[in-house]
């Protein structure tokens, strides 16, 4: 893998600008994705990605390669300068960040790093060969280079490691999903994963239909965790609060949520998967969004905060620089955990409800009231005298995020990070860190197809 | 490029494979992006790389690098091979036989748009965001993207096929937020707007500036609007909220892979099952849906696809019976029917997978004033939101903007427009599609589909439909 500062400074050195910022992403990754408990689509990428942005009379322009020689920097350099000239000079740009001392974090482990081919393949037939059922997903591990370097001084370089099991356990009518993710190989144990899904699959074998109607529900991690990503992509992402689309627009500071609910964005935890800075080199820190139920913010880069005004400062959630039109991005949520000791504990509180193990297709209905459907899917239960019950089919849910916080009868102690990234484009890895948590209200639609493939 | 391919074919081969493919791929793509007046982005960016797709043993290998070199061509070649060689399983691959595809093909265009000045890029999103100013309009933004993708295919079966495809597409939207209420309109839709295989005449073609005062005005009037009602009625679709109905509910779940369940733990599976081909009924008589990976100005067009597999239009539902899947070499050898042809990776540095080429809805009959002569109902315009389930069962889908249906006319506009269903009895109650008239063609860039994620550019052709006793107006 090429040395992304390095490469980074090598950019702007070529730049032909009164300032330049570089960005590299480097990926060494492979992916041992399986079906019916064969792999099937084996994946192997070496690639790194380059974004040049420069300032030339105030004009800003983009343009990015993998052509990492001398004469692909000279391409690019040329191809920045054209895209910053075509553009007006731009008198909101607050310019480049200024180097900070950033902080210590973890995210690199040297035996992570190491794994081959070879290793994500026998890692894959221990997912496989733990589940009495035929298993489907995948088991991926790289290293990700990310380097920043400016002009202004900037010099940010981290070295990332990841790797995630994915199980979907399923056979005629039954399914069931587990899933862990780590920086650290230590915690790689995709048999656990692969029979944790077994014995959720196990017990979806005859699964009813529901009448639509509120509910309460206790949701796994997998589903809170990618319900309050979703979430996040309007009502957590200043660009959003600043043009109304967030469900926090005109609502900061006030009790929003139950008392017992509080997510910060923590890329430092070294649970999670830690980054120490963003992509403009601003380092990152933790961000109360919602503490004890009361919204206390959003996350902001340098760019929308300058927008902001009133002092805000960038909170350091820069997006990579081909989706900087998103807005700052918070990839690192962290809920914090409850008091409950396990799922059971929270469906005794729930009484009488459902259980949620995994959510399928989220989509936003109406972002700035933080409505979101999907469905159900792989370990959907009915909850009954505080227990268990009997397996329910795929549900329809058309929820309002805020409604599904507004009373949490609890959480579990312990979050842990559930992975969030499809690995689209080059790879980053992130996710949420959460505990289950039971809600008083969890509105089921309709109903859809059986569990099992 | 070739050169590189052919030897990474011979070096993978030497590894002890029994079939090889190998794709080099230069991309270069620009986008332009303006809001409020200022420029969002201006990006040129460039990608390439070589990907080898080795059978080693019954089992796929794939292995990708960036470097363009003889010595990366090689070496991938082998990765794949190894990776291949590592892999779990039983594994008992066939492809379909096809004859050796040669070739070369381009986009037809008239104006490059990667030729087109930036500033001059800059310069239209400009007009078309200023044409939407209107006092409750708080975000007006406009885009236009350009690429092209140079790639070329050498196989081990003779395959040495070289193709240049050019695409653009532009569009616009306005938030409009007033008393804690917001409400978007866009045109031509509400994701990435439309793009064609085409050249820049096609980005003018859509005349942002032209329709951006209705779109900025729909966008405020929808502040003022009463909500979509709920219950049961009739539901007359726009053809953009069809191309979006078309490709979630039909185009996936024709998808072969799908149905042999290997998108199962992601994207999901089918309800159809290979032994409905010919028998399914799917929809009503008015249904008939082909798949044509030569239009015209398709996303989903080419000569041949990722496997070398010539372009070609097929039936897939016939006066409403499934008559065709979407395949691979493999999933049609498996069936036993086709030789393949719906094959592509996203990049040089994906596996290719079964995805849409262009699939559309044949047109019927008569025009949308025809379609609204109903006592009551509702008309929906250009997609919102979207959700479907892993079978491609239950769907939910909401709109930007709709209108009362009342005697035959359209009466008052609706916003927060939702309606669900499940597919073949959606499907089964068309009972009218407007005319080759009303026929139009769109191009989406985010279908997302694979593990690691690929997003396919596909298109989509529609007249409005109409569809009885649906269920609109969910809420939360």
């Amino acid at each position: 893998m090429i040395d992304a500062l390095e490469t980074a400074e090598r950019a702007v050195a070529a730049a032909e600008a009164d300032a330049a910022e570089a960005v590299v992403m480097a990926e060494r990754s492979g992916f041992a994705r399986f079906a019916a408990s064969e792999v099937h689509q084996p994946t192997l990428v070496e690639d790194a990605t380059l974004s040049l942005r420069v300032v030339r009379d105030g004009k800003v322009g983009l343009a990015a390669t993998n052509d990492v020689g001398d004469e692909g920097l000279a391409r690019l350099a040329r191809r920045a300068a054209e895209s910053a000239d075509s553009a007006p000079a731009e008198d909101s740009f607050p310019g480049l960040a200024e180097p900070l001392p950033l902080p210590a974090v973890g995210g690199y482990d040297e035996e992570l790093a190491a794994l081959g081919p070879d290793d994500q393949a026998r890692l894959a037939a221990a997912a496989i060969e733990a589940s009495p059922f035929p298993v489907y997903g995948y088991v991926t591990s790289g290293v990700t280079g990310v380097a920043v370097a400016s002009s202004r001084g900037v010099r940010a370089e981290q070295q990332l490691t990841d790797a995630t099991t994915v199980v979907l356990a399923a056979g005629e009518a039954v399914s069931g999903w587990a899933e862990r993710t780590s920086w650290r190989a230590a915690e790689l144990d995709p048999a656990a994963v692969g029979r944790e899904a077994g014995e959720t699959a196990a017990r979806t074998r005859g699964a009813r239909g529901l009448d639509p109607g509120r509910y309460a529900a206790v949701l796994e991690r997998y589903a809170i965790g990618e319900l309050l990503l979703y979430f996040s992509l309007d009502s957590l992402n200043g660009l959003g609060l600043l043009e109304e689309r967030s469900y926090f627009s005109g609502r900061l500071g006030e009790q929003v949520f139950d008392s017992r609910f509080s997510i910060a964005d923590d890329a430092l935890d070294p649970a999670g998967l830690p980054k120490g800075f963003d992509f403009e080199g601003v380092p990152k820190r933790r961000i109360p969004l919602v503490e004890n139920g009361v919204a206390r913010g959003v996350v902001w880069d340098r760019e929308t905060a300058a927008r902001a005004g009133n002092g805000q400062v960038s909170t350091g959630h820069a997006p990579t620089p081909l989706e900087r039109e998103w807005g700052p991005q918070a990839l690192a949520l962290s809920v914090a955990g409850g008091e409950a000791e396990s799922t059971e504990e929270l469906a005794a509180l729930v009484g009488d409800g459902i259980f949620v193990t995994r959510l399928h297709y989220l989509g936003i209905v109406d972002p700035r009231e933080g409505v979101i459907t999907g469905m159900t899917r792989d370990g959907t239960f009915r909850i009954r005298n505080g227990r268990l019950a009997e397996p329910l089919v795929n549900l329809r849910f058309t929820v309002s995020v805020p409604e599904v916080l507004r009373e949490v009868p609890g959480l579990t102690r312990e979050p842990v990070v559930v992975n969030t990234n499809d690995f689209y484009g080059a790879r980053y890895p992130f996710g949420v860190i959460t505990p289950a948590l039971a809600t008083a209200a969890f509105n089921v639609t309709g109903t859809g197809s059986a569990p099992g493939v | 490029m070739r050169d590189l391919c052919a030897s990474a074919v011979e070096a993978a081969l030497a590894a002890g494979a029994s079939y090889a493919d190998a794709r080099a791929l230069l991309r270069r793509n620009q986008t332009v992006a303006t809001k409020n007046g200022r420029v969002e982005a201006v990006r040129d960016v460039e990608s390439e790389g070589i990907g080898v797709r080795v059978l080693v043993g019954g089992a796929w290998g794939f292995a990708s690098d960036r470097r363009l070199t003889p010595a990366g061509a090689v070496e991938t070649a082998r990765r794949a091979a190894a990776f291949a060689r590592a892999a779990p399983g039983s594994h008992e691959r066939r492809l379909a036989e096809i004859p050796p595809a040669k070739g070369t093909y381009r986009t037809p265009l008239e104006r490059d748009p990667l030729a087109v000045p930036l500033d001059e890029k800059v310069e239209h999103c400009l007009r078309a965001e200023a044409a939407l100013a209107h006092p409750d309009v708080k975000v007006a933004q406009a885009f236009v993207r350009a690429q092209r993708e140079h790639k070329v295919l050498v196989s081990s079966d003779g395959a040495d096929v070289e193709q240049e495809l050019v695409e653009c597409g532009a569009g616009i939207d306005a938030l409009a937020s007033a008393n804690g209420s917001s409400q978007i309109r866009s045109y031509p839709s509400a994701h990435s707007g439309w793009s064609a295989q085409a050249g820049w005449e096609y980005v003018e073609s859509l005349g942002l500036e032209r329709e951006a005062p209705r779109v900025a005005d729909q966008a405020a009037a929808l502040l003022r609007a009463d909500p979509c009602p709920a219950g049961r009625t009739t539901v007359v679709l726009d053809a953009e909220q069809l191309h979006l109905q078309l490709h979630e509910s039909v185009g996936h779940p024709i998808e072969l892979d799908r149905v042999y369940g290997t998108e199962a733990a992601y994207a999901g599976t089918s309800f159809l099952s290979p032994g409905d081909l010919g028998s399914l009924r799917y929809g009503s008589e008015h249904m008939n849906v082909t798949a044509d990976s030569t239009l015209a100005g398709g996303l989903g067009t080419f000569a041949f696809d990722d496997e070398g597999v010539p372009a070609g239009r097929q039936p897939i539902v016939e006066e409403g019976v499934l008559r065709g899947f979407l395949t691979s070499r493999e999933t049609a050898a498996r069936l036993g029917v086709g030789v393949g042809g719906s094959m592509r990776a996203d990049s040089w540095s994906r596996m290719p997978l079964v995805r849409m080429t262009n699939l559309s809805l044949e047109p019927g009959a008569g025009t949308l004033e025809d379609l609204i002569a109903v006592d009551d109902g509702i008309y929906m315009e250009t997609n919102k939101s979207w959700s479907i389930d892993d079978k491609r069962l239950n769907f939910q889908f909401g709109t930007q903007i709709a209108w009362e249906i009342k005697r035959g006319r359209l009466g008052r506009m609706l916003r927060d427009a939702t309606y669900t269903g499940i597919t073949p009895q959606f499907w089964g109650s068309m009972d009218a599609v407007a005319g080759p008239e009303a026929w139009v063609v769109s191009g989406l860039t985010n279908c997302g589909k694979g593990q690691p994620g690929q997003t396919a550019h596909v298109s989509h052709g529609a007249s409005p439909a109409r569809f009885r006793d649906v269920q609109v107006g969910v809420r939360a």
